[in-house]
């Protein structure tokens, strides 16, 4: 499977890392970019790259990292995130 | 392809009997703009997933026609009519006024009939109701719904909508445009600027009683309804009276269906929901109207989604965002009206503002009458356009000699009439800037906080009349009989 997720700083996604993020679902069809919240842990190294799910990684205005991170998922965390409207989105998600 | 000929056909019964012309609903003026040349229809099969996009993006930065794309993949029987006012054709073409009309002259019927307002009529049909789903069957991803631009955080299906919400407590129905993307079956993230109605509204009504803010999302209503939603009018102004006065007839608008939220009765489709106020999710980011993707860092506002009404096959209404867009041109022309009434009520000398859709709603150009300019003046208008919303980072205050429409002539005057040093004003603010501002860093963006710089295109009021300088042009420098002679001999001389 394959995924893409906006982050604040392409920096926060860190080699071994768990981390929380608002993951799309890039699989084909009508259901494309639909969007859940989930802990995951990334990684580059070689055995993530091949077995895990892909993440394709976007900066806060959309910055295609060009090199992508193996990803697994290890906790669904449901679709959206408890806060009050117009909150930062990306210190909500910190706190999960 | 511009038909001049089939242009003044099309709008020869507009000119004849105004207010009865003018389309009354969507499908009506893609016809109207289908006999002016403004509109392409597309039966080519397209992907939504930004072939769609690329092309609506490429129509609009060559200020070529609107689409309506009839074959969309994985969605048949609906489509979506993209771009409808990004050009002031299309813009005189709302108002009833032939395409080809001068942008002052689009400006002075919409102030007509901004002056006219008729109030709507409560109907019991309402258009979009072949179709409804409700509850758990809800599912937005049964909408065809563009990833417009590459990079977005999704798929946005509000960009051309009016956004319906009510204040609890004084009863006024708010129509505004603002974005709203996909974020998963039954749920819509949104991001209205914090400080405009809309978000005001949610910030000091409903959250601090922890209350879900009912909204609808309309699409695909008449053009005079989504251009009042675009509008800057004040806050309590009824923006469905003044869609009827710029259709110079009554809107009908009907009644949600699950609250008493009103809305034009010939849209294609309504969202009907509530926002949530102790739940977010993610939002943006978004190639907006200033021409960048500037990262809002997320901060939006989530909808539940609980029903969605619709046409058979319905079409949806698109602006594709980003340079020279509906949002920067609809501005252009409410926005700029809006800002010439705060400042005359200011008591300020004004006799126009222009907004154009080149700045991207950031430049605005503010004429004065000749001899009321100066510096006063010009801190004053900064003063007045830095209050609780600031959208332009540069004012531009230029005398009534000067056509603000033309932007050479605003240029020419800027370079040579303004000192860079005492003729240039900067005021900071706070809590107020807008975010997308591209030149803002992430901290100000987060802080509202921004910068705005007015300018001094003025001659200033203490020079003698007799010693300013007289503008080398063929206009000021020759006497009206030499002018007269010259014009009538043009092409004699070989021109």
């Amino acid at each position: 499977m394959e995924y893409l997720a906006h982050v604040k700083h392409l920096t926060d996604l860190q080699e071994g890392k768990k981390v929380v993020l608002t993951i799309r679902d890039l699989s084909p069809g009508k259901q494309k970019y639909l969007a859940r919240v989930a802990r995951v842990e990334v990684s580059r190294q070689p055995e993530a790259l091949s077995k895990w799910d892909t993440l394709w990684a976007h900066s806060v205005v959309g910055f295609k990292d060009p090199q992508p991170w193996g990803m697994k998922i290890v906790e669904e965390l449901g679709p959206t995130v408890p806060g009050q409207p117009y909150s930062d989105i990306y210190e909500a998600l910190a706190k999960m | 392809m511009i038909r001049f000929g089939e242009e003044e056909e099309a709008m020869a019964t507009v000119m004849e009997k105004p207010g009865v012309g003018i389309a009354k609903d969507q499908r009506e003026f893609v016809e109207v703009c289908k006999r002016t040349g403004d509109v392409v229809i597309v039966e080519k099969q397209v992907d939504w997933d930004l072939e769609l996009g690329a092309i609506s993006r490429r129509a609009t930065e060559i200020d070529g026609p609107a689409v309506v794309f009839n074959n969309i993949k994985d969605y048949p029987g609906q489509s979506i009519f993209v771009n409808p006012i990004s050009t002031w054709r299309r813009a005189a073409i709302t108002l009833g006024l032939p395409p080809h009309a001068r942008v002052p002259e689009i400006y002075a019927e919409y102030i007509r009939r901004d002056a006219n307002p008729f109030e709507p009529t409560l109907v019991k049909d309402a258009a979009s109701r072949d179709v409804i789903i409700k509850g758990d069957k809800v599912d937005l991803t049964e909408l065809a719904t563009p990833l417009i631009h590459e990079g977005d955080g999704g798929r946005y299906l509000g960009t051309w909508c009016i956004v319906v919400s009510k204040d609890p407590d004084t009863g006024w129905m708010n129509w505004g445009t603002y974005r709203f993307m996909l974020h998963n079956k039954q749920h819509l993230t949104g991001w209205p600027f914090a400080p405009s109605h809309l978000g005001t509204m949610l910030r000091t009504k409903y959250l601090p009683k922890n209350m879900k803010m009912p909204i609808a999302i309309v699409m695909g209503a008449d053009q005079s309804s989504h251009l009042a939603s675009t509008s800057s009018t004040r806050k309590g102004r009824d923006e469905a009276s003044l869609a009827g006065g710029l259709a110079g007839r009554s809107i009908e608008i009907v009644k949600a269906l699950d609250s008493d939220l009103t809305f034009p009765a010939c849209a294609e489709i309504v969202l009907e929901g509530e926002i949530l106020p102790d739940q977010v999710a993610m939002e943006g980011p978004y190639g907006e109207y200033p021409g960048y993707r500037s990262g809002e860092m997320g901060a939006g506002i989530l909808m539940k989604v609980n029903t969605i009404a619709h046409k058979k096959n319905p079409m949806l209404s698109m602006d594709c965002t980003g340079y020279k867009d509906c949002s920067s041109t609809v501005t252009a022309l409410g926005g700029g009206i809006g800002v010439q009434r705060k400042l005359e009520q200011a008591g300020l000398p004004v006799t126009g503002v222009y907004i154009p859709s080149e700045g991207a709603v950031h430049l605005f150009i503010v004429g004065v009458k000749k001899g009321h300019g100066g510096r006063a003046t010009t801190v004053k208008i900064l003063d007045e356009l830095t209050d609780n919303r600031t959208y332009a980072t540069k004012i531009l205050v230029v005398e009534d000699d000067v056509d603000i429409f033309n932007l050479g002539e605003v240029l020419h005057a800027w370079s040579t009439r303004c000192h860079s040093g005492r003729g240039t004003f900067v005021k900071y603010v706070e809590g107020s800037a807008q975010q997308l501002t591209p030149c803002y860093d992430h901290e100000e963006r987060a802080r509202r906080a921004g910068a705005v710089a007015a300018f001094d295109v003025t001659w200033p009021p203490s020079w003698d009349p007799t010693e300013i300088p007289i503008k080398a042009t063929f206009q000021a420098m020759y006497p009206e009989s030499i002018k007269k002679k010259v014009l009538d001999n043009w092409k004699s001389y070989g021109f």
